[in-house]
């Protein structure tokens, strides 16, 4: 079992973790790669396919958030706080941005909105029975996934610094 | 735990090695085995049941398929595949046997980066900036606020976010298939402008890398990028449209 887990730590150091996008917050997680591993790759006809029935139902949902009066309400809040007077000096250079505090909290609304699709998302691939416990125990399997949640409150932060 | 028959992960050379740690799909995990068929192996492994889109599965699938191509070229199946029986796999494998000899060719050395294009969502301020619109109807907000002109703004910063990261998207996307070898669209994913992937030569992963980095620092105010990769070739596994239907009815 050591040695297993030694080899898929491995295959994952190799493929993600060397990534130097910085920017990228949920690289090589499942949630940017899952509609690839569901839709794509080679399909033989006459073999059966598992059922996808919970897959569905999140794009639904995601769509919904995405495009609802509610998220309008959320942009145009976070668009309202916007200390222009602060922005006005560097239209076209945003590393100039001194308006970090109105920007970040209207920028943490927003994602707040986003962070609901990942909600979901997890609770239907992750929410079988065996629940998600026993994937914490094991190591490379739950790392993309704790990325994920941290990866979005860090982001704000991450871009700050690198507008300073 | 396991009955029916064979979970098929994917396609490779009849020479490809096997790790004997690589396991697959199931509570326990599965252990993988190789079906040769001619200069072709099926890899497979007992499909558990019932069979779903688990998490751990997926991922497990994606493993498989990752840590195999370490050692060459493989044509990676679908997630969920599963044939009626072992003699089922060894028809297809035969009746697909020299288009599966040519993808895997195709493939060779090679991977797929996938890169959505999002709206940038923390980039509000850049968008009132340079959005005249935008700013319209934020003073309209602020001098008389109203339910209705907020949904007004919120919709306009929407749509304005979309279309800014939809142009910037079209920009970027020749950018990185410069430095590719094929390109295919893939499916559409809720919030994403572009969903793209790239087959692109291992040598080549940190030069696709570094031009999407550049990408998102030139278009930083209009797109967020996404990269991932290097990824199975799920989307340039089949080439030219060419499907398992019809290269059974061809052979």
């Amino acid at each position: 079992m050591t040695s297993e887990r030694t080899y898929l730590t491995m295959a994952t150091t190799t493929t993600y973790s060397s990534s130097e996008v910085v920017y990228v917050p949920r690289a090589g997680t499942l949630y940017d790669t899952l509609e690839l591993i569901l839709d794509r790759g080679m399909v033989i006809d006459v073999f059966v396919r598992v059922s996808l029935v919970g897959i569905e139902i999140l794009k639904i949902d995601a769509r919904i958030v995405v495009a609802s009066v509610d998220t309008y309400l959320k942009f145009a809040e976070a668009c309202n706080r916007l200390d222009l007077e602060a922005t006005s000096r560097s239209t076209t250079i945003p590393e100039m941005f001194s308006g970090t505090a109105a920007k970040s909290l209207g920028k943490r609304k927003v994602k707040k909105t986003i962070e609901s699709v990942g909600e979901k998302l997890r609770d239907v691939v992750g929410g079988s029975e065996e629940g998600d416990e026993e994937q914490e125990d094991e190591g490379p399997e739950t790392r993309p996934r704790r990325r994920t949640t941290k990866a979005l409150s860090e982001k704000p932060r991450r871009k700050r610094e690198s507008e300073r | 735990m396991t009955a029916a028959g064979p979970y098929v992960y994917g396609i490779v050379a009849c020479d490809h090695p096997m790790p004997a740690e690589l396991r697959g799909v199931g509570t326990p995990q599965t252990a993988l085995e190789l079906l040769p068929v001619g200069a072709t192996s099926a890899v497979i492994s007992a499909a558990p049941v019932p069979l779903r889109a688990r998490r751990r599965d997926l991922l497990a699938h994606q493993e498989a398929l990752l840590t195999l191509a370490l050692d060459g070229p493989v044509l990676p199946m679908r997630f969920g595949m599963v044939a009626p029986d072992a003699d089922a796999v060894r028809e297809q494998l035969e009746s697909g046997h020299e288009r599966n000899l040519r993808a895997l060719d195709r493939l060779a050395g090679r991977v797929e980066m996938n890169v959505k294009a999002l709206p940038a969502t923390g980039a509000l301020a850049a968008l009132v900036a340079e959005e005249p619109r935008i700013r319209e109807l934020r003073e309209d907000v602020r001098r008389r606020p109203a339910y209705e002109a907020n949904v007004r703004l919120g919709e306009a910063v929407v749509q304005a976010l979309a279309r800014r990261a939809a142009d910037a998207a079209q920009e970027v996307q020749p950018e990185l298939a410069a430095l590719a070898v094929a390109c295919s669209t893939g499916p559409h994913v809720d919030g994403t402008t572009l969903n793209m992937s790239f087959l692109v030569a291992r040598r080549d992963i940190v030069a696709f890398r570094a031009a999407v980095d550049r990408q998102s620092a030139r278009y930083r105010d209009r797109v967020e990028l996404r990269a991932a990769g290097p990824l199975p070739c799920y989307s340039f596994a089949e080439p030219e449209g060419a499907t398992a239907a019809a290269a059974r009815a061809g052979g």
